[in-house]
């Protein structure tokens, strides 16, 4: 407490203020004894007549604490200060402030970083905001890539550059720890002259203080992050500390699910190079053509495939295979790799349908899981202009045989699916096309095609025999195009799985014969 | 040519004595049937000893590869669990799935003849896999 007159002299002070205030007596000058503020806001006073309810209190500082000052008029004239200590719900109010405004960049972080499923960009964002919000420079590092590290470095202000290099994480105290995952070295305990040149982005010359704290992903390390501040004086409190880890916690999860993505994508890239379908070509005497539209869905692997082994030798058979797996993705892509790999194994066994199935069969089957294929095997030779078709289906839908006159039919083969039950039987159909005349295999993407006027019908098999009615006479080429091509059209913009078409055509070759001014050769119906 | 509201999955449990009976509603495909073998397993297991595991399709709207991939699998897990698997008021469009990979019999049991179990003939698929 203070007593001061109207001329600014002290009158009396007592003795926490005597305390507070060492060097001030009575009869000092308030200017000379206690800071501005204060002597500021008495003179104030004392010019309103000590009318001191219409203001609110002055507050300052007094060396390192923070007082509000109220004052009271006494009748003559005198006022009487009394300085309370504020720094407390000071302190309290700094700190929430400093809470909401990391709970704001922490929020920012999470949606900026989230939003990209790219892991560079995602790196280099995190050290762009790094250096922002915490640091005058930061550089992320992850983890390595054989002995390899991708570093990227930004300073505030700058760009982010990232280089792949080798590096020895142990030149850094704490940042091997880091990079496993362990928990961070407080800041104290790493001298900035240890720094190695490495760790320094370009245009950054000396560390001061610097933070190493590791990038928690999705149960593996996504990384470290390390903080630099150039000068000594300033640098990390402990408050900082803890919120470069929670803004390394988000950093690191969304790093982690941007690398997860990508490296999925390029597991998915891989796998479906490897499945491509083969090219189908005219072999020996005998059209082949196919048609494949993935389903839109692109992370995941569709289950339909087809294969082509054509014959040596003319007097051999050709195999194609069409058929489609249960379920999508790499658990799909994983069976109908297995699926062709061993049907390619069992050719030369191929004259026995039902064998091959059976070994194909016992290949696939699981204790695990129950996932299936369904496939049609189709054993192609040529004779006398004709073309021989055994044809067999595990489970799938029956190919179909459309004439050169028009007349649709189904090839009555039947069998049981592959990969989840101990024993399959099938039924192996003979059949003969004669030039003209083409054998359609397909999967259920096209009698299954959603769309139509209403977009939920399905194409369905009477349409496609309609559609294939149409093509009589067709190269198989131009059939699997326009069989596409309708379903793809009746599915529009919509949804749609996976489309797999595979014709064998008899084609029309040789001298025609007139009967009756209209082209045509005999249309034999023997071998069903 | 089948039209195709589209249908939320659906899953309801009875748990009896001897008997668990799930009623699917709505599409059973890629997306819902993990979720079916998940459910079924799970009861499977915390049951003491169903002598019957019933599923119920008549408000099932649509099935796919992926949905018969998870009937072999539920009939493969009752057998190991010493339970009998029962497929109830089967749409038309399931049985024809069934009988086009050839695993109708295996799920339902020889007992069942080919041509029961149609929409219109519900009391001979409720009777499906009594031996």
């Amino acid at each position: 407490m203070l007593v001061v007159d109207p001329h600014g002299d002290l009158v009396r002070i007592n003795r926490a203020a005597r305390t507070l205030l060492p060097g001030a007596g009575h009869g000092d000058s308030l200017h000379d004894v206690v800071p501005s503020w204060l002597s500021d806001a008495h003179q104030r006073l004392v010019r309103r007549q000590g009318d001191a309810s219409s203001v609110a209190p002055p507050s300052g500082a007094i060396d390192e604490r923070l007082f509000e000052a109220h004052a009271s008029a006494s009748a003559d004239g005198d006022v009487v200060w009394w300085l309370v200590d504020d720094t407390g719900r000071h302190l309290a109010e700094q700190a929430l402030h400093t809470a909401q405004e990391r709970t704001d960049i922490l929020a920012q972080v999470s949606s900026a970083l989230l939003s990209t499923l790219n892991a560079d960009r995602c790196m280099e964002m995190a050290a762009a905001m790094a250096a922002e919000h915490m640091a005058e420079a930061a550089v992320v590092l992850s983890p390595p890539h054989g002995r390899r590290h991708t570093l990227t470095y930004a300073v505030r202000g700058g760009p982010a550059t990232r280089v792949n290099r080798q590096i020895d994480p142990r030149g850094v105290p704490g940042l091997s720890e880091a990079l496993q995952g362990f928990p961070p070295v407080p800041a104290r305990w790493i001298n900035p002259d240890d720094i190695p040149d490495w760790l320094l982005p370009d245009g950054f010359s000396a560390a001061g203080s610097v933070i190493v704290t590791p990038l928690p992903g999705h149960g593996v390390p996504a990384g470290a992050l390390v903080l630099l501040r150039s000068s000594t004086d300033k640098g990390f409190s402990e408050g900082e500390e803890i919120f470069a880890r929670l803004f390394a916690a988000r950093a690191g999860a969304a790093l982690s699910a941007a690398r997860l993505y990508t490296e999925q994508a390029a597991i998915t890239a891989t796998l479906m190079r490897e499945l491509l379908p083969p090219v189908l070509r005219r072999t020996h005497g005998v059209e082949y053509a196919a048609g494949y539209r993935p389903a839109k869905d692109n992370e995941r692997v569709g289950g339909d495939f087809y294969d082509f082994h054509p014959a040596a030798e003319p007097t051999q058979e050709t195999l194609v295979v069409l058929g489609d797996v249960a379920g999508k993705g790499l658990e799909a892509a994983v069976l109908t790799g297995k699926i062709r790999n061993t049907l390619h194994a069992l050719l030369p066994l191929a004259a026995d349908h039902q064998e091959v199935l059976d070994l194909l069969n016992g290949a696939l089957l699981s204790s695990h899981h129950t996932r299936f294929a369904t496939l049609v095997l189709a054993s192609v030779s040529r004779r006398a202009g004709r073309v021989r078709l055994r044809l067999t289906s595990a489970g799938h839908l029956p190919p179909l045989v459309v004439r050169s006159g028009g007349e649709v039919e189904q090839v009555p083969t039947h069998g049981t699916l592959i990969g989840a039950l101990p024993v399959v039987t099938a039924r192996t159909v003979e059949t003969t096309l004669a030039p003209g005349d083409t054998c359609l295999l397909y999967t259920d993407g096209i009698t299954e095609a959603r769309g139509g006027p209403l977009g939920d019908e399905f194409f369905g098999e009477p349409r496609l025999r309609r559609a294939l009615a149409e093509c009589a006479g067709l190269p198989a080429e131009a059939v699997v195009e326009r069989v596409q091509m309708l379903a793809s059209q009746w599915v529009g913009a919509g949804h749609h799985d996976d489309m797999a078409t595979l014709a064998v055509g008899a084609p029309r070759t040789g001298p025609l014969t007139v009967v009756g001014g209209t082209a045509r050769h005999p249309l034999p119906r023997s071998g069903r | 040519m089948i039209e195709h509201p589209p249908a939320e999955f659906g899953l309801t449990v009875v748990s009896e004595p001897m008997t668990l009976t799930f009623h699917v509603t709505g599409e059973l495909d890629y997306d819902t049937s993990g979720d079916l073998v998940h459910c079924v397993v799970e009861h499977i297991d915390r049951h003491p000893g169903p002598r019957e595991v019933r599923l119920d399709f008549r408000a099932l709207t649509w099935i796919d590869s992926s949905g018969l991939s998870a009937l072999l699998m539920i009939h493969r897990r009752a057998g190991a669990a010493g339970a009998e698997l029962r497929l109830d008021n089967r749409p038309g469009f399931l049985d024809d799935r069934l009988r086009l990979t050839n695993v109708l019999e295996h799920l339902i049991g020889c007992a069942q003849p080919l041509d029961a179990g149609t929409p219109e003939a519900d009391g001979d698929a409720t009777r499906a896999g009594v031996t």
